[in-house]
């Protein structure tokens, strides 16, 4: 190199150190003043007024874009009737993963930025806790919206707690969930009921079964459901981790179970699939008999669309599945904070969660009660056709089992690769 | 002073840009890697991410298996880059230029499209479901599909190599492309009057004359492919990772305590990167000087 070319890269450099050093200062002066003020006036408003800010704002709102028929919902039943409505624009933005945003956000708040790019956000468990304990969600505005104060039973345990972690507000309901496995009812005739009955199954059909990687969301489901079957249930994993003893040793069958269906695998266990929705793709292509989804409509909407076979059927086990409640939040540093308030309102009003349970739009659980519905609207929602491949919803409803706190999910991401994947 | 020369002016916007982001990042991602993260509360500075990494099972397979896929695919891609464009050259010798330019533009083609894309390409291909697989099965010449080997998703990272041989050998061949448009046409003419083939043509007056700027473009390839996410990822398996796609995961894993971590491995990547560097322009500059001198 020339000698007179290391001027300017001395002082580019030094440039870089001093902007840096500024950025991680700024955001220290950030986070001691009280940055919230106009933001606690907000909550502090009537609804209306709120209406009235949002008018003519645009929602950005990050969600996971792994399904067509959510995806769908929102652009082409959501953001028409808010437009209309309410006159606010939804630009709903496609996340492989919300964890992601949440590492946005940290960037975000690390660089003192105010006036950020994430307006709201569909989260729960890790997400919500990560969220919270970094200080990354705006504020106790749950019991504020009207439709919350209507419909929701906010001293329900499935609200109040998402993932063992007390709400405070900070996210509203917005949908619920359960775990069901997806299979080829003309491949399977009997589908296996329990965690031994699926190793059976498992070891008679080699490579006909896998499922994805933690930290993919419903992979780490799938784990947390087998978790229950090898170890004696959910009750003793209520409690929170630093208090549990001996944890490790009582996590061990769990990997003795996942390490002995692991040869008789897709590809022997020596991968998994990244993503449920590869894993999906597998089961489209016939490579393997069963796929899995926290969604209980998702089969169904797989065989309309045509990417599942039409003989798919879903089927939960006798000891119960994983149900959880997933919500929206508002991060701290939300640019239309009054906008995204509105616009969590108007999906939890009835309408909007009627058209979400239905299978023609989407078909996910509502997170408000049906008893707090009119008889027209129970009517309604009694009227919607779930498709074959759904379960009905009191075989769902019977067969449910909680989430368990959200450290543990971490944990067993962290430990399955360990103990699994290696 | 620098700002006279012209050269140096004109590549001040490009260098400061990429200095700027690129340190500036470099010094904010190695801050954090020492665990000092104010967002999170974190406030001390210690090397205990390094340490931790430096003494898991988990980093030495990834550093392997990077090493290794990095390896093959810049070899291969040099490889077939430097006969693409041989051939090029030997085809323009013989045919119309319009033809010549044709294909000079059909190599480049895989330099357009995007490692997201390539990667799905070759799921589409060479998975055991995709299209060869199901071609070869409808053929019979493999009983099953599940027959067809595994070239995606494989251990040995086969799809990956394959995915960056066919991207990167264009890049080579372009690289290639000024050196070649040196030699005249009459030079083979002239060595042929000194009873040169086509190969001693090749061995003797095209071979040095590419060899220093194969050297750079194919290590250029190599930090390329070995700080790769997107191809890996869609082709990788979910152990060993390489190096980048580990840190993608610890980064997004969870909680934020695996953060430093996964910029502790973006550092050591950063580093390995500056020192293979260092040795291909150690070994190109020794070459310019004892062989051939500067051309």
């Amino acid at each position: 190199m020339k000698r007179s070319i290391y001027l300017p890269l001395t002082a580019v450099c030094i440039i870089s150190i001093l902007v840096v050093i500024f950025v991680n200062q700024a955001d220290n002066v950030n986070s001691s003043n009280g940055k919230n003020n106009n933001h606690d006036q907000l909550l502090q408003k009537d609804w209306s007024d709120i209406l009235s800010v949002a008018k003519g704002k645009t929602v950005h709102f990050y969600m996971w874009g792994g399904n067509e028929f959510t995806n769908r919902y929102i652009d082409e039943w959501v953001a028409p009737r808010l437009k209309e409505k309410l006159d606010i624009t939804m630009n709903r933005v496609p996340v492989k993963d919300i964890n992601d945003t949440i590492n946005k956000l940290v960037a975000e708040k690390q660089a003192g930025k105010t006036d950020g790019s994430v307006d709201m956000m569909w989260i729960n468990g890790e997400n919500f806790l990560s969220a919270k304990q970094n200080q990354l969600l705006w504020g106790s505005f749950s019991s504020k919206l009207p439709n919350v104060q209507k419909y929701v039973d906010q001293d329900s345990p499935s609200i109040k707690y998402d993932f063992g972690e007390p709400t405070n507000g900070l996210e509203s309901p917005w949908s619920k969930a359960q775990f069901v496995f997806i299979y080829d009812s003309s491949k399977i005739k009997n589908p296996p009921k329990s965690a031994s009955e699926l190793k059976d199954w498992v070891k008679e059909h080699p490579g006909k079964f896998t499922y994805p990687a933690p930290p993919d969301f419903t992979g780490s489901a799938f784990i947390r459901n087998m978790l229950y079957e090898t170890t004696g249930g959910a009750d003793q994993y209520l409690m929170p981790v630093d208090e549990q003893k001996g944890l490790e040793k009582k996590v061990q069958p769990l990997w003795t179970f996942l390490n002995e269906i692991e040869p008789y695998l897709w590809r022997e266990g020596k991968t998994y699939p990244e993503t449920v929705s590869k894993l999906d793709q597998l089961y489209a292509d016939g490579a393997v008999w069963m796929t899995m989804s926290y969604d209980p409509s998702h089969a169904a909407n797989g065989v309309k669309n045509g990417n599942f076979p039409e003989t798919t059927r879903t089927f939960v086990l006798e000891e119960g599945t994983l149900s959880n409640t997933s919500y929206l939040s508002i991060p701290f540093n939300a640019k239309n904070k009054a906008a995204a308030m509105a616009t969590i309102n108007f999906m939890q009003s009835p309408s909007a969660q009627i058209a979400k349970a239905d299978p023609e739009k989407w078909g996910a659980l509502m997170a408000i009660e049906p008893d707090k519905l009119s008889t027209q609207q129970r009517n309604q929602l009694e009227e919607l056709d779930k498709g074959e491949a759904t379960l009905p919803t009191d075989v769902l409803t019977k067969h449910r089992v909680p989430e368990i706190p959200a450290d543990y999910v971490d944990l067993l991401e962290e430990r399955w690769l360990e103990n699994v994947a290696k | 002073m620098w700002l006279n020369n012209k050269h140096l002016l004109y590549l001040l916007p490009a260098v400061s840009v990429v200095f700027f982001l690129f340190i500036g990042g470099f010094i904010e991602g190695f801050i954090q890697s020492m665990g000092y993260f104010p967002a999170a509360g974190e406030r001390e500075f210690s090397f205990h991410y390094y340490q931790k990494i430096l003494f898991s099972q988990d980093f030495w397979d990834s550093l392997l298996l990077t090493l290794r896929i990095a390896f093959l695919s810049s070899v291969f891609a040099g490889i077939l880059g430097m006969v693409v464009c041989v051939c090029l050259f030997f085809l323009s010798l013989s045919s119309k230029k319009k033809h010549n330019q044709f294909w000079q533009k059909f190599f480049q083609l895989p330099m357009a499209v995007p490692p997201l894309v390539t990667a799905f390409l070759i799921v589409l291909l060479l998975g055991q479901s995709g299209w060869i697989s199901r071609i070869f099965g409808s053929f019979e010449w493999v009983d099953q599909i599940n027959q067809f080997p595994i070239l995606t998703n494989d251990s040995f990272g086969w799809g990956i190599i394959i995915a960056y041989t066919w991207k990167e050998a264009a890049f080579i061949a372009l690289m290639l492309q000024p050196m070649l448009s040196r030699i005249h046409g009459s030079w083979l003419d002239v060595s042929k009057v000194f009873g040169c083939g086509k190969w001693s043509f090749f061995r003797e007056i095209m071979f040095p004359l590419l060899i220093p700027a194969w050297t750079s473009a194919t290590f250029i390839v190599f930090a390329f492919t070995f700080s790769a996410f997107e191809v890996p990822f869609l082709l990788g398996v979910t152990y060993p990772k390489m190096l980048p796609v580990l840190s993608y995961s610890l980064y997004t894993s969870g909680g934020l305590e695996a953060r430093p971590e996964a910029l502790a491995i973006n550092v050591i990547l950063v580093f390995l990167v500056i020192l293979i560097g260092l040795i291909a322009y150690r070994l190109s500059k020794r070459w310019y000087t004892n062989e051939q001198g500067g051309w």
